[in-house]
């Protein structure tokens, strides 16, 4: 073409086309419906019948529940005779509400789970938000620090000198914490920045920072240790514990433990020294091969024989420790296929720039392989917060024991159902949230790195 | 390092010196049955740049990789820097810390921006601050023209700009040796260069390199001695003008006719 731009050594100059929209698709809901669900003879009548499942089943539903549903009544009798015949018996799930969730904790001593559940949340809450800073630290200390408060809280009764420090610790570090999530959030500068200004170290060399804050912490701790010294709560035995919250309690403490579990046992199977290799794989296949429910079993009914006259057997602990070692040998595959899915050249360039084991293995592969592995980890996590409805099977009165024992009242004999559909839409709306939260964590943790 | 080396095909200046700093001595491996190096003779010396050549599978990536102990020698012995090379774990951190390597396929870690890939070994490692890592990065990253990209991840570079990446966070652990295996091989065309240009540049510094390429150019230009390897021995090893003039061996000559035939 004779107009077509050239340089001045006679060149043509190139030019790209500009880009264009794609053209027109069959966008809009009624051509997303045409294109997807009535896109000939065949989809049409599947869609229609589809459909009209759909919708039978929601009017069931709504007459079951709403239409037919009895809210107010003294006891099963009474929700089947009035006002409509066989009513659907809210009343009862409504009177033993409570008992879903605490179980057979006494009433005066429920707001001791109630604080605790507050105090959890405040502890996890920061991490939600973005001008915290120190947010490992404020994590790791909600999952190894915080059990030792609430462990005595829920329990109660005389502290050991152990349990004594460690309470006062986990106070302390709690007050800390929310005092550093506030000074954050106020300032802009966490508690430590404050500490060491305030103290005046802060023209100081870096390394004397240490000290003010090491000062701080052991005074803070000694003025909690002191003024707990005398209080005490009441004891509440674990065999009042139940509901929700036992269910909560047991599969936390295998959530918790899974994962570092977990990880332990996979790094002992890849290890090069066959002693610990081989432990790890006996303990990973014979853990996974057995159910549950037969761990469970054994822990409770064989376990105790073992156990030298006069040691008081805890049912309750000998299920988690059952949970955790079951949720571990799981766990220790998950991360094994993680691993496994970290290209070889990742260790190789750790490895020639002079990194350790341990080095490459925190810095470079468990970040990589754990962020992999997040869809299975919380499978795990959902898996084993279901999985835990089993100890009701050994006499334990988690939240499903409880909805059995509804059935069992005098007052509400036989009542099933509703209790048993409650405690579904429970169970539903935690995994639902922790599914969703996965789901979040892997969009968030992906965003920076496409590979 | 000035910039007309970088855009006149000439000869860079030998830095060789007369101290050996790898020393291989009667070096064999085997991968089980299989005889990947045979009795291996090599000294390279200080600031010397040595270009290794020989067809796939010959065994040449092994044989650099048998300098930083990512792969295992089972007879003879390899000196570097004057310390063996032997099970002894203290001298294999020793070495690797003085010794770079560059990979084919990049290696940058993903989930680490470009520059956390550079400061990680000098902090771990080296124990540097974390400032002065920062400020001793940049100074690579530079150097091999790609300091706007410091805060990125990886993942967003192209295959060229990750490679220099790659050079650039070797380099930060201050190495007095650098290992390349075949750097520009995984690479689109249009990029063979620029990570070239940083390679010679490097050359241009003193280095002491070991380079495991096909691109003929860059070892006419910078290499002080061109190595062949078939079957798991050094075939032939020689000057580039007399290797590439005037090959020894028969291998030598049907392998250079393959590779310049294009
Ligand atoms: N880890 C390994 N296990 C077994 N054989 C290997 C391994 N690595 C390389 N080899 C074999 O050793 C030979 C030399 O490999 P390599 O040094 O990578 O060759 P080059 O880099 O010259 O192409 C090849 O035949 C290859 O198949
Ligand atoms: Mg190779």
């Amino acid at each position: 073409m004779s107009d077509a731009p050239t340089t001045s050594d006679g060149l043509r100059v190139f030019k790209p086309k500009p880009s264009l929209p794609p053209p027109p698709a069959t966008t809009g809901v009624i051509g997303w419906m045409r294109f997807n669900l009535f896109d000939g003879i065949g989809s049409s009548i599947t869609t229609v019948i589809g459909l009209l499942l759909l919708g039978f089943l929601a009017i069931s539903f709504y007459e079951w529940a709403f239409v037919r549903g009895v809210w107010e009544a003294a006891s099963r009798q009474e929700c089947r005779l009035s006002p409509t015949e066989f009513g659907t018996c809210w009343a009862g799930v409504e009177f033993w509400f409570t008992r879903f969730i605490y179980g057979r904790y006494p009433d005066a001593e429920i707001w001791r789970l109630d604080l605790m559940a507050i105090v959890f949340i405040a502890w996890m809450a920061p991490l939600w938000a973005p001008k915290v800073t120190a947010k490992v630290m404020v994590g790791l200390s909600a999952i190894l620090v915080f059990p030792f408060m609430a462990g005595y809280f829920f329990l109660g009764g005389d502290r050991n000198w152990f349990m004594a420090i460690m309470v006062a610790v986990s106070m302390t570090w709690f007050a800390g914490t929310m005092i550093h999530v506030a000074a954050c959030l106020l300032t802009g500068k966490g508690l430590g920045h404050w500490i060491i200004t305030l103290s005046g170290f802060s023209s100081r060399d870096d390394r004397t920072h240490k000290y003010p804050l090491l000062m701080a912490a052991v005074v803070a701790f000694g003025i909690v240790y002191f003024v707990i010294q005398s209080w005490q709560l009441p004891i509440v035995g674990t065999n009042h514990w139940g509901g929700l919250f036992l269910t909560l309690v047991i599969s936390g403490i295998g959530i918790a433990s899974a994962l570092p579990a977990g990880i332990v046992l996979a790094l002992g199977r890849r290890s090069e020294m066959p002693v610990i290799r081989v432990m790890c794989v006996t303990f990973i296949e014979l853990f996974r091969s057995v159910p549950l429910i037969t761990i469970l079993f054994m822990a409770t009914t064989m376990f105790p024989l073992f156990l030298p006259e006069g040691v008081v057997f805890n049912k309750l602990a000998s299920a988690i420790v059952a949970v955790c070692l079951f949720s571990a040998a799981y766990m220790a595959e998950t991360v094994r296929g993680g691993l496994q899915a970290i290209p070889k050249g990742q260790y190789e360039a750790a490895e020639a720039m002079g990194l350790g084991y341990w080095q490459s293995m925190g810095l470079i592969i468990m970040p990589q392989a754990l962020k992999l592995m997040i869809p299975n980890i919380v499978g795990s996590f959902i898996g084993l917060f279901k999985d835990t409805t089993l100890v009701s099977i050994i006499g334990l009165f988690d939240l499903l024991g409880m909805i059995s024992a509804i059935s069992q009242d005098p007052q509400w004999i036989g009542l099933h159902h509703e209790p048993l559909f409650t405690a579904a839409l429970i169970y539903f709306i935690g995994c639902l949230a922790m599914s969703k939260y996965s789901q979040h964590l892997e969009r968030k943790l992906g965003a920076g790195d496409r590979r | 390092m000035s910039l007309e080396t970088e855009s006149t095909p000439e000869q860079i200046q030998s830095a060789a010196s007369d101290e050996v700093v790898i020393s291989l001595n009667e070096v064999n491996k085997w991968f089980g049955e299989f005889h990947v190096l045979k009795d291996i003779d090599l000294s390279v010396y200080k600031g010397e740049r040595i270009v290794i050549c020989g067809p796939s599978g010959s065994g040449k990536s092994t044989l650099i990789r048998c300098i930083n102990r990512l792969e295992e020698h089972q007879r003879g012995d390899i000196l570097v820097n004057g310390v063996t090379l032997d099970s002894n774990l203290k001298n294999i951190d020793a070495i690797r810390r003085d010794v770079g390597m560059v990979f084919q396929s990049f290696n940058l870690f993903p989930h680490l921006t470009v520059l956390e890939n550079c400061t990680l070994a000098p902090i771990w490692v080296r124990n540097m601050p974390k400032r002065e890592a920062e400020e001793v990065a940049m100074e690579y990253l530079t150097r091999v023209k790609i300091p706007e990209q410091a805060e990125k991840y990886p993942g967003q570079l192209s295959g060229g700009q990750q490679q220099r990446v790659a050079i650039a966070r070797s380099l930060c652990m201050s190495p007095q040796i650098m290992l390349f295996d075949e750097p520009t091989s995984a690479l689109d065309p249009e990029m063979i260069s620029e990570v070239l240009d940083v390679m010679v540049e490097l050359a241009g510094t003193g280095m002491t390199m070991l380079c495991v390429t096909h691109e003929m150019g860059f070892a006419k230009r910078v290499a002080d001695r061109v190595i062949f390897m078939d079957f798991g021995e050094i075939v032939e090893q020689n000057t580039p003008e007399e290797f590439f003039e005037n090959p020894k061996s028969d291998r030598t000559k049907l392998f250079l006719s393959q590779i310049l035939a294009h």
